[in-house]
């Protein structure tokens, strides 16, 4: 019973970032169809940031317990990065889609250089920070409060995201727009302006993954690639685009990846790519995607 | 005939090289020469048949752990045997990923291909006693052509016999595929990446065809993979991670996929780019990664279309459908 | 005359909505079969059923006494059924010779021929010109299809179909989109052609009267689903109720 509170904490948990860089990535593929390789990158930024802006306001005097803000506001900040690229992206809209996943291929490569030369080469972390907030027992296992704290922040902007995309107005241009570009563009629209902020708006979610996973682990050079993959798999399952497919996705992969993590650890990464084919083979849309290709 | 002037002098240079160029340049030559053949089948797959894999690596890897397989745990040498064993080994893995992602196309194809190319990685990665785990397996020297050259030193033997055998063999593995991509069959291939429903309304089994592809792209791959393992003397899983995927791709754009040589040029210049850039600075990722964005927005037709638009001249040279597609492909999105 | 073609009660119902309701009709060797009706009357999914592409929901298709209910568009081409587009289906980076070519080699069954030389293939390049011939495509075997004209575009598409030496040849508005001079002369290229390949029997579908007159032995007419009427031009251009049916609501677009 205690391992499968423990499996269901740790993978929940793992699943709540795992969402919120989903999101952004079927945000993105939403509305601008591209597939972005470089999600993973932004979450990194995010995890990298996150450090320098704790550890740079811990020495301005900040009480530890206010770091979570901190992360949050990091990992929003980090999200400037986002309009410059995109006005990069802009260049190969219409072209084949495989000259826009290679371009974000190459922002892979560019944005593990720049951590690199921002950050070095080692890993860096917070140290115990996220046992400032003490922890809380869940039936008979106990985790650090941070963690379930971050299960809730997940969970609050999945239903943001949720109301802003079905109940505000912009929500609806977006769907317009990923819908049929030209026909918004022609009823007014400004498609640009619905890209950039789209394409921030997904950035944004990346980076804030990322800010809120490092408290609990070091952030690393390979965490960029190594999560585009865990991206994918979360996208794959639950189908390219969709919102409720991101969550469905993310429960599934964080879940299984504890649970093998627990029970069989060579089959980790194993198990998830297996999924991905059976979910591609038997409903190539995912579990929530639209018609199949 | 001009083009078969042109590749046949190039051939004559290549060949004259170890008299000319430095040692150091020599060793670069192998890994080229991986990727020059890696490239030939892996652009039959997306240039010549439109389907763009993110799983490639996979057969890369393929051939270098059948060369790490036969050299120390089976304790056979002869590097024919490890290339006839990749070719085997990949077109019998390619038939069941091929079967399954052929079924798609566009994205849904690049993330399946990738998943495929994750699970063996994972696989090579987690199963230590079968693989060695991160740290790979070692790749012992081959012996070519019943010759055994154990005596040699690593550089005398990579820029002397194995240098003058990977020619030969890219300079086959080319006439080979020249000859397929104007054949019949590769008018089918070139018919299906243009535009699948009518091509089957013509009689062409679009699917089938695709596999086709797969196969021979794999059966390709694995080989460079042997070669590229012998020069390295190790067979690792970074080899069959996704970035190596990517960077598979990057070479065959840079050199541009529309051409017949696109991948050749691709490789070779992807390698010195490569090296060229770690020698100058450690953050040659970022310079290769802005390269590649360069490549994508200004020239999608890589170095050889910008050849292409130089000289006139060499337009006629060249060959006839492959180059054509690259402005379809090029600049505007082709309509299915 | 023997029967090529048999539709024996073909339904086809998309969840609730039915596009075809127990439609049955032949085609004989020697015929011309107009298919016409206002839209949505089924034409386009009867042209999908017709040529494998859709199973019906019930009935039978026969094609030469061979079950050819969604046996799917590669097997018909064997079987000897070619199908040109409404839409212009062609190859954009290929040229008009490679094009032809497709059709010929996958005819000839050498479309397996990894190492052979295309150009070298004489027997292939010998049709590749005689149906480029036929269809006054001649002195365009070297040009790239994108770059071709909107009518050499459509000659093109119906000509690689020919290539296909087929023995029925389906063609779904091969004039749309062609000015009222040229429907005629593309209509009178594609007879001669279809006489001098062979063809035994053509399916037209077509919203022009004037053509569907001029060329049809026999008109099938789709209202709603069902065969309205299946006559000769004559019988059918007499019958006013049926002109008003297929004809007047065809003005009204």
């Amino acid at each position: 019973m205690t391992s499968v509170i423990d499996i269901l904490l740790g993978g929940l948990f793992h699943a709540a970032v795992l969402f919120l860089v989903a999101a952004g990535l079927q945000l993105v593929f939403g509305v601008q169809k591209i597939v972005n390789l470089a999600c993973g990158s932004f979450y990194a930024l995010g995890a990298y940031f996150g450090i320098s802006c704790v550890n740079w306001a811990l020495a301005l005097g900040l009480p530890p317990s206010l770091f979570l803000p901190v992360l949050i506001g990091s990992g929003i900040l980090m999200a400037t990065v986002a309009p410059p690229i995109e006005a990069l992206l802009r260049t190969v809209y219409r072209r084949d889609e495989s000259f826009q996943l290679l371009l974000t291929f190459s922002l892979v490569l560019m944005t593990q250089d720049v951590l690199r030369i921002v950050w070095g080469p080692t890993p860096q972390h917070l140290g115990t920070l996220s046992m400032t907030y003490g922890k809380v027992a869940v039936g008979s296992v106990t985790i650090p409060t941070y963690n379930l704290l971050v299960i809730l922040a997940s969970i609050a902007i999945a239903a943001l995201l949720g109301f802003f995309l079905q109940r505000t107005r912009f929500g609806r241009i977006l769907r317009a727009t990923a819908e049929n570009r030209d026909m918004s563009a022609a009823l007014g629209v400004n498609v640009k302006w619905v890209y950039a902020s789209v394409f921030t708006l997904g950035t944004m979610l990346g980076t804030v993954g990322g800010a809120l996973v490092v408290p609990t682990s070091a952030a690393s050079l390979d965490m960029a690639v190594e999560l585009v993959v865990e991206a994918f798999a979360v996208v794959v399952i639950g189908g390219l685009g969709s919102m409720r497919g991101a969550l469905a996705g993310a429960v599934i992969v964080g879940l299984m990846r504890a649970a093998a993590v627990t029970v069989y650890p060579e089959l980790e990464m194993l198990a998830i790519y297996l999924i991905v084919i059976a979910v591609l083979i038997a409903r190539p849309a995912g579990l929530f995607g639209k018609a199949a290709i | 005939m001009r083009s078969h002037l042109l590749v046949l002098l190039l051939l004559a240079v290549l060949a004259l090289l170890p008299q000319v160029a430095g040692q150091y340049h020599l060793t670069l030559m192998i890994p080229f020469f991986a990727y020059g053949i890696a490239l030939l089948g892996f652009n039959l797959l997306f240039g010549y048949t439109g389907l763009l894999s993110f799983g490639h690596a996979l057969f890369v890897g393929i051939g270098a752990y059948a060369a790490a397989a036969i050299t120390s745990k089976l304790g056979l040498r002869s590097f024919e045997l490890i290339l006839v064993a990749s070719a085997v080994g990949a077109f019998l893995v390619a038939i069941p990923v091929g079967l399954l992602s052929v079924r798609y196309t566009k994205i849904f194809f690049g993330m399946l291909t990738l998943a495929f190319g994750m699970l063996f990685h994972s696989f090579l990665f987690k199963f230590y006693d079968i693989t060695g785990g991160d740290g790979g397996m070692r790749v012992l020297r081959p012996s070519l052509l019943g010759m055994d050259l154990s005596t040699l030193d690593k550089t005398a033997f990579l820029t002397g016999p194995f240098y003058y055998y990977c020619l030969v063999l890219l300079g086959f593995a080319g006439l080979a595929m020249w000859r397929m991509v104007n054949s019949p069959f590769g008018l089918h291939l070139k018919a299906i990446r243009e535009n699948p429903r009518k091509a089957e309304y013509l009689g062409v089994r679009v699917r089938l065809y695709r596999l086709f592809a797969f196969l021979i792209s794999a059966m390709y791959c694995a080989m460079g993979g042997a070669i590229l393992a012998v020069s390295t003397g190790l067979a690792d899983p970074e080899l069959a991670y996704w970035t190596h995927s990517g960077n598979l791709v990057f070479m065959v754009v840079l050199g541009g996929f529309a051409n017949f040589l696109g991948p050749i040029v691709g490789a070779f210049s992807f390698i010195f780019l490569q090296d060229q850039l770690m020698s100058l600075t450690q953050y040659w990722r970022f310079f290769l990664g802005a390269t590649l964005a360069l490549i994508v927005i200004l020239f999608p037709r890589g170095l050889m279309g910008l050849l292409q638009d130089l000289g006139g001249r060499f337009r006629a040279a060249e060959a006839p459908a492959p180059q054509r597609i690259s402005h379809e492909l090029g600049t505007e999105r082709v309509n299915p | 005359m023997s029967t090529l073609i048999q539709t024996l009660n073909v339904t086809k119902a998309y969840e609730k909505f039915v596009a075809l309701r127990d439609v049955s009709f032949e085609v004989r060797e020697g015929e011309f079969i107009s298919i016409v009706g206002p839209n949505g009357a089924g034409k386009t999914t009867l042209v999908n059923v017709l040529t494998g592409l859709l199973k019906p929901t019930s009935g039978q298709v026969r094609f030469k006494d061979q079950d050819a209910a969604g046996i799917g568009p590669v097997r018909l081409a064997q079987l000897g059924m070619a199908r040109a587009f409404q839409l212009v289906h062609i190859f954009p980076a290929l040229t008009v010779g490679e094009t032809i070519a497709v059709a010929v080699a996958s005819q000839l069954g050498r479309s397996r021929r990894l190492f052979a030389s295309l150009a070298g293939d004489a027997g292939i390049q010998k049709r590749v010109r005689t149906v480029a011939e036929i269809f006054g495509l001649e002195r365009k075997l070297d040009a790239e299809s994108r770059l071709l004209s909107q009518g050499e575009k459509k000659l093109l598409d119906i000509a690689s179909a020919f290539a296909l030496r087929p023995e029925v040849i389906l063609l779904d508005e091969p004039t749309s989109g062609v000015s009222t001079g040229d429907k005629h002369s593309i209509m009178q290229v594609l007879v001669a052609a279809a006489r001098q390949a062979g063809v035994k029997a053509i399916i037209l579908v077509e919203h022009d009267m004037d053509l569907v007159a001029e060329y049809s032995s026999r008109i099938v007419a789709l209202q709603e689903g069902r065969v309205l009427a299946d006559l000769p031009p004559a019988a059918f251009f007499n019958d006013p109720a049926i002109v008003a049916a297929i004809v007047g609501k065809r003005t009204t677009h």
